[in-house]
């Protein structure tokens, strides 16, 4: 196995269709400004590249169910390489990375670039809308009713059951998210927002209430990757990936992801998610102990107090009050979401795994600005998607 | 209500001997499906050997939530919208299922038993169309 160096990161500011910041670019437009900003962090140019690896959805994409690799390819140069379009929901930009990860690790290519992007359709995700009684979603819709945030809000409510955890706690997640996202020029949202004004947004799906929620937005991310002895040509001491990984959903997961399941033994979380991040700590040879900052995955502020606890990074039941004692600031004990995370950021599907890898990239080289974390050393990020997906990486200096 | 009623997805659930869905279960490891699953998903049962079962009866609260704002289609509702509890039921049958409350959420709390029952979730047409729900015992 090579080591695998972060050689370039880019990021298009995220923004919502028909403002100043994204206004009506396609995803291959976000994506070249993207993939352009990576090149020149990187020192490349696009002829070097040797493969893609995109992250692809249902969403968006010019050459019909989402090819957005192809797009990119052609719309960069159409140099012939191989292009792998990856699916897996909110989880397609980590499982993008984690296949260039491995096709650089194991020798098939120097030097590969992952890219991410979308542009999405207002409101909720929905499903197809195809009325197909074979299809479990249709069901739930149809027979329940139940709005993609409510499955986020059932998890929150549980919470508040086994740890006491009050809608006001809740609402501190976002005040500090959105505290950090005003040094962050790639947010959506760069303004800050008080426990006043979080408590004063309207429920989407009780407990949870509108400032809580992430909503949808587009951008694109894009980083180059290579071999630590190609890195050596460009950089003397570029970021490192300690570990990529990769899991879906364990059959004992008992979250309510479909109409019904059995009734588990034990506690119920994310089983992919956990999996995934213990699988990654495992071949990094890396612990919670040793992670200088976390990027996860919020969809809402739920995330944030359940994941930390959930992998180890503190113990059950002890998140509320680290974030009470700002623990989870850039400066604190154990930062969280020092980019500002979804709930700042706005959620652009594909693009999220390949944008956590730019975040930690900068804040591994100490370019994070107002939002750096003092002296960090090793980055975790994971995300998870549609279908029980789950990826992590882990990047160190 | 003295209008006809029918079920909002035919073949999911039934009225008669009791209000039931009608799912499967796997008879070597007791795993209980719904709807049918047309083979078992156990990774660690040694062969999948599936039986027609109706589940119905009580259940306690695992967790709700509440539907503020309508969901989009396929849902359908009767307007103007109410929102509704939505509850997290293990049942004592051994099904973890979803499905609407019929009660307030005031009344609702995380624990609180509750029994299955077939009611409607929209009118269409003069007609009442039902699915599953959960009423508080
Ligand atoms: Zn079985």
């Amino acid at each position: 196995m090579q080591e695998v160096a972060v050689l370039g990161v880019g990021v298009h500011r995220f923004g919502k269709t028909g403002d100043d910041i994204v206004g009506t670019k396609s995803v291959t437009q976000l994506c070249r400004h993207a993939v352009d900003m990576a090149l020149k962090d990187a020192g490349v140019s696009w002829s070097q590249i040797g493969a893609v690896t995109a992250a692809s959805s249902r969403f968006s994409g010019g050459k019909g169910w989402g090819l957005n690799g192809n797009d990119v390819v052609e719309d960069m140069g159409s140099t012939g390489i191989p292009v792998y379009n990856m699916s897996a929901g909110c989880a397609a930009g980590g499982n993008a990375f984690n296949v260039g990860y491995s096709m650089v690790a194991g020798g098939i290519y120097d030097m590969v670039l992952v890219v991410g992007g979308e542009v999405m359709p207002k409101g909720m995700i929905q499903t197809s809308g195809l009325e197909d009684p074979n299809d479990p979603e249709f069901l739930r819709q149809r027979c329940v009713g139940m709005p993609g945030p409510s499955f986020w809000s059932t998890l929150a409510r549980r919470r508040m059951f086994d740890y006491g955890t009050t809608e006001e706690q809740y609402a501190k997640v976002v005040v500090k998210a959105r505290k950090i996202s005003v040094h962050n020029p790639f947010a959506r949202f760069q303004k800050e927002v008080s426990l006043a004004e979080v408590l004063a947004s309207p429920y989407v799906s009780n407990p949870l209430r509108l400032f809580e929620i992430c909503p949808v937005s587009n951008g694109a991310a894009a980083v180059v990757i290579c071999s630590k002895e190609k890195a050596r040509q460009f950089s003397a001491n570029p970021v490192m990936v300690a570990t990529s990984a990769v899991a879906t959903v364990d059959f004992s997961d008992a979250l309510p992801r479909g109409l019904s399941g059995p009734v588990p033994a034990g506690p119920s979380f994310h089983t992919e998610s956990k999996a995934v991040v213990l699988k990654a700590f495992e071949q990094a040879g890396i612990g919670p102990k040793d992670v200088s900052f976390t990027e996860l995955q919020d969809n809402c502020c739920f995330y944030e107090l359940a994941y930390p606890e959930e992998w180890g990074l503190c113990a059950p039941g002890e998140a509320e009050r680290l974030l009470d004692a700002g623990e989870y600031a850039p400066t604190g004990r154990m930062p969280i979401n020092p980019s500002g995370g979804f709930v700042s950021f706005g959620e652009a599907t594909t693009a999220m795994g390949v944008w956590q890898i730019a975040e930690l990239t900068w804040q591994l080289r100490g370019q994070s600005g107002g939002r750096q974390v003092p002296g960090a050393k090793v980055g975790l990020c994971q995300t998870n998607g549609l279908g029980g997906n789950a990826t992590a990486a882990i990047l160190k200096r | 209500m003295s209008q006809q009623s029918s079920p909002c997805v035919p073949g999911l659930f039934t009225e008669e001997g009791g209000a039931r869905v009608l799912g499967n279960r796997c008879v070597t490891c007791n795993t209980p499906y719904f709807p049918k699953a047309s083979a078992c998903h156990n990774p660690r049962c040694t062969e999948s050997k599936m039986e027609d079962a109706a589940f119905g009866g009580k259940g306690v609260i695992w967790s709700y939530s509440v539907a503020d704002f309508p969901p989009p289609p396929p849902h359908k509702f009767d307007k103007p919208f109410k929102p509704y509890v939505i509850g997290v039921i293990d049942m004592e049958n051994g099904l973890r299922i979803v499905g609407q409350l019929v009660d307030p959420l005031e009344k609702v709390q995380v624990g609180a038993k509750v029994e299955l029952v077939i009611a409607p979730v929209y009118h269409e047409d003069d007609k009442a169309y039902t699915s599953w729900k959960f009423k508080l015992v």
